[in-house]
């Protein structure tokens, strides 16, 4: 299974290469006054409008100036954008070092998280890109 | 292209090209033959439509055979045997026959579509269906054709409607008894058990069939004001001869592309606007974009009769069930409407046809009674108004009862009582366009619990159209439908607030006022932290722009900064909007957003403007209900006497006030100004305290005590409202502005005469401030100099 890196902070996650559309360097959103939490803003792609996720707010992580990366994703509800502060490298990894979500995770995280991978000296947490949609993470912030 | 690979159990290996277009091929020619079958009805002998409805189902039938769908060949066989009896003679297209091949056809659809979703034919099985059609072919049958033919020429009583009940795939096969032709009682269909019995008899003509069938002794069917159309609605297919079928898909690339075209467009226009030598160019390329765009547009534009054309077969089947007779009529058929506004509006054209049969039209029974033509008439008509095409669906029926309606509003906790007796019927009847709202007694399956007129109008402002009501008791109701012509590309107005840019319709803009910095401070009026602008003698509710959209964060006062204010009239909500800046006005596309940020409840959509930056869309009616601004009521709404005294607005506006626990009200057009001020203010002549103001002396009236309320405290505010009385300014002193109202008049009861000196604001008999009998002062209003005299006399 091919991931892409992406880090955030000193963590790296990892999104399925199968979601990814494309990948958008030094992404400038625009903000949208009033928008949940989550939302990072608005983006100008290929003709639409896209909303995009802000990882950092999404995971309550505090905010951070400076260069932001975007993947567009691609997900049962639609495309959207995932704001990062940086993508890195394509790795490929195996089903052999995959491990499922811990229990301790709390409530939202284990959500989003879909287990993680054992690298040589990380853990790759794993990111559930139908988790991320927007449509989704409202839906579950009404519940 | 990929191999069809097709195993024995019906499976087709990929959704390939070759089925894709078996797909749509098959589709397509469903949608003639439903069309076909209920022309059929009307003219059972037309050889040419039975032609056409055969060779649908026979090709159908080939292509089924070679693509390996088993289901769908074994069930076009079965209809394919009928039709051929049909087609040579022996069987007649009778109502019973033509409801068995539109359950043909709804089977095929449904098979087909399962095809489309799963790519395969599902695991259903169609025995019933099959074993319906094989009896329709049953030789007993075969001897009614004459009978039935007269009876259906001949028989005058309505009441011998004959019911067939629908027995659906998955009950049991309905048995047929050989029955001579008679004027049977009707069944009621609704009461359809599984084992209902079918009685073929001799049956009146059949629901969309006009009366143009009947002997000629009647009078010709077609009524006077179905001018363009024949008496029957023949609802046509789209004309085949120069067109292209294009994929959907790319007509809405080709849109995008467009869209993003005529924002380059922009960028450009804007970056060289100062450069002279590029002014010809720039122009030649607006002058190609706007053309372009025109004629995309244009191609994805198609006529309404490709919703209209779904109508007969509902309406046939539903006066069916309903037992009532219902003639369909149709105009304006080749309107066109962009394709994507057209599927949106599918589904509230279906649902008020369905109201209309459902709660407008009677049974023939009571309309006959009534005195009218025992059919009702049903007419969908389109028409163009300028950038809007108009839709409207028009019974003959027996209107919507007011009454009810009032007392369900009442009931709902929609409106009170009170309210409500001032409402004109007008007002009243747009009430069931609100959520859950029902006043059908039997709320039946047909038009749906309480899913009612509020979907209806949801889904048409949705695509920024407007939907009203229109209805007389006892003669019928209107549904009308104003869509605009298209969506994506709108003029709009470019502002400035919290530091970003945001697009605001024009079509909800009617002026733009500015107010520096200086003017601030007498031009925008305060009630308690209300922000008001006197527009014309009108008061206009504000909205800072940056406080909504910025809440709890401190912005500029309205003193520190320029104030422009975008006058914006939504949906009967008047308001201003008072933004940072403003830009140009720009053609912007609209482009959608997701639902989570629609969700906000702000915004229609985002643009990309000329600068390249990305603009959130305003949306004026959103805003206005989200701080609360109330409507405007209809001048067409007052009732009582046309001209009031000269004290009252046009429409009775009135400033609501609480003086010392107890409510009253001041006319607005008296009141000239509201004033804020410490205690320290009031002077007093003798006992009487006044104000002076601009070198004009104000009796305050004080009958509240608010006055002496904060005596000894100097610095505690006061509010005194100001307002003209005749000649002479009179001051009120007021322990809270509540809000500006509109007042009904109360009529003392059993009178027509209006009870003077009271109001009805907001449901609540309120007292109004009888200004004149404010004691005047002694000698009256006095110059400053005069004043002074005076208070060395008190002093």
């Amino acid at each position: 299974m091919e991931m892409c890196t992406v880090r955030l902070g000193s963590s790296i996650f990892g999104v399925p290469i199968t979601h990814i559309l494309e990948i958008v360097g030094a992404a400038k959103p625009q903000p949208v006054p009033l928008a949940p939490i989550f939302v990072g803003g608005l983006m100008h792609y290929r003709g639409d409008v896209l909303t995009t996720v802000s990882l950092r707010q999404l995971l309550d992580m505090p905010p951070k100036e400076g260069r932001q990366d975007l993947l567009v994703l691609e997900s049962a509800g639609g495309i959207f954008g995932l704001l990062v502060d940086s993508v890195s490298e394509v790795l490929t990894v195996s089903s052999a070092d995959y491990e499922p979500n811990p229990s301790i995770l709390d409530e939202r995280r284990a959500l989003l998280f879909a287990g993680a991978y054992k690298l040589k000296d990380s853990l790759l947490v794993m990111l559930d890109p139908e988790q991320l949609d927007p449509m989704r993470l409202s839906a579950t912030r009404a519940a | 292209m990929p191999e069809v690979s097709f195993r024995p159990d019906g499976k087709v290996g990929a959704m390939d090209e070759l089925t894709r277009e078996f797909l749509i091929e098959s589709q397509e020619g469903l949608d003639r033959m439903e069309r076909c079958l209920t022309d059929l009805e009307e003219r059972p002998q037309d050889a040419g439509l039975i032609g056409d409805i055969f060779r649908s189902v026979h090709t159908i039938k080939g292509t089924t055979g070679f693509l390996g769908f088993k289901r769908l060949e074994k069930l076009a066989h079965a209809g394919e045997n009928l039709l051929g009896l049909l087609r040579e003679g022996k069987l007649t297209a009778d109502r019973q026959l033509i409801t068995g091949l539109l359950q043909l056809l709804d089977g095929l659809r449904s098979i087909l579509k399962t095809i489309e979703a799963d790519s395969n034919e599902g695991a259903g099985v169609d025995d019933v269906l099959i074993g319906w059609l094989e009896e329709l072919q049953a030789p007993a049958r075969a001897q009614q054709p004459a009978h039935a033919m007269a009876g259906a020429q001949t028989s005058a009583a309505p009441s011998t409607e004959a019911k067939v009940a629908l027995p659906p795939a998955a009950r049991e096969p309905a048995h047929f008894k050989p029955v001579e032709p008679v004027s049977a009682p009707a069944v009621p269909a609704s009461a359809a058990p599984a084992s209902a019995v079918p009685v073929p008899a001799a049956q009146a003509p059949a629901a969309p069939a006009p009366a143009a069938q009947a002997p000629a002794a009647q009078a010709p069917a077609a009524p006077a004001e179905v001018v363009s159309e024949p008496a029957r609605p023949r609802i046509q297919g789209s004309a085949a001869e120069s067109t292209l079928r294009v994929d959907v898909t790319l007509l809405n690339r080709m849109m995008n592309l467009v869209g993003e075209l005529v924002l380059t467009r922009n960028q450009v226009l804007q970056a060289t606007s100062s450069d002279p030598s590029m002014t010809m160019l720039s122009r030649r390329l607006d002058m190609v974009t706007a053309d372009l765009r025109e004629s995309v547009m244009k191609a994805r534009m198609q006529p309404v009769s490709n919703i209209f054309s779904k109508m007969p077969r509902i309406v046939r089947d539903l006066s069916q069930s309903l037992e009532r007779r219902v003639r369909l009529q149709v105009e304006g058929q080749d309107t066109e409407l962009d394709k994507s506004l057209l599927e949106a509006i599918k589904d509230p054209l279906t649902h008020a046809v369905r109201n209309s049969l459902d709660h407008g039209i009677e049974l023939p029974e009571v309309r006959r009674a009534a005195g009218k033509d025992p059919e009702g008439t049903l007419l969908l008509k389109a028409s163009q108004e300028g950038s809007h095409v108009v839709i409207e669906v028009s019974d003959d029926g027996a209107g919507v009862n007011v009454e009810k309606v009032r007392q369900k509003a009442i009931e709902r906790g929609l409106i009170t009582a009170d309210n409500a007796a001032h409402m004109a019927e007008r007002e009243l009847l747009q009430l069931v366009f609100l959520p859950g709202f029902s006043t059908a007694a039997a709320v039946t399956n047909v038009s749906g619990r309480g899913v009612g007129m509020d979907v209806v109008r949801t889904n048409v402002e949705k695509i920024g159209g407007k939907v009203e009501i229109d209805s007389r008791a006892g003669m019928g109701t209107t549904l009308r439908m104003r869509i605009p012509l298209t969506l994506a590309i709108i003029p709009a107005l470019i502002v400035r607030s919290i530091n970003q840019s945001f697009a605001l319709p024009q079509g909800s803009l009617s002026e733009l006022v500015h107010i520096p910095p200086e003017q601030a401070a007498s031009a925008i009026e305060w009630i308690e932290n209300a922000p008001l602008y006197r527009l014309r003698g009108q008061l206009l509710p504000l909205i800072f722009l940056d406080r909504l959209l910025m809440p709890g964060v401190a912005h500029k006062l309205s003193t520190e900064r320029d104030n422009f204010i975008a006058v914006l009239d939504a949906d009967g909500r008047r308001f201003g909007l008072v933004v940072d800046g403003l830009a140009d006005p720009e053609e912007i596309v609209v482009k959608p957003l997701s639902a989570v940020l629609k969700g906000i409840g702000l915004f229609s959509g985002a643009t990309v403007l000329g600068n390249a930056d990305l603009a959130l869309i305003l949306d004026p009616g959103s805003i206005a209900m989200k701080a609360g601004i109330s409507m405007r009521e209809e001048e067409a709404t007052r009732s009582g006497d046309g001209e009031s005294e000269a004290g009252a607005a046009k429409g009775s506006e009135y400033l609501l006030v609480e003086v010392a626990g107890r409510q009253a009200a001041v006319a607005l057009a008296d009141v000239l100004r509201i004033e804020q001020l410490p205690l320290s203010r009031i002077e007093y002549i003798g006992s009487r305290p006044v104000l002076n103001f601009e070198g004009q002396l104000l009796p305050v009236e004080d009958s509240g005590g608010v006055l002496a309320a904060v005596e000894g405290n100097p610095q505690a505010k006061i509010i005194v409202v100001v307002c003209r009385d005749g000649n002479r300014q009179v001051g009120i002193a007021v322990s809270h502005v509540l809000d500006v109202a509109s007042g009904g008049d109360l009529f003392e009861a059993g009178t027509v005469q209006r009870a003077g000196g009271v109001t009805l604001l907001k449901s609540r008999v309120t007292g109004l401030v009888d200004l004149s009998s404010v004691t005047p002062l002694p000698g009256g209003e006095q110059a400053p100099a005069e004043w002074s005299q005076i208070t060395e006399t008190v002093a």
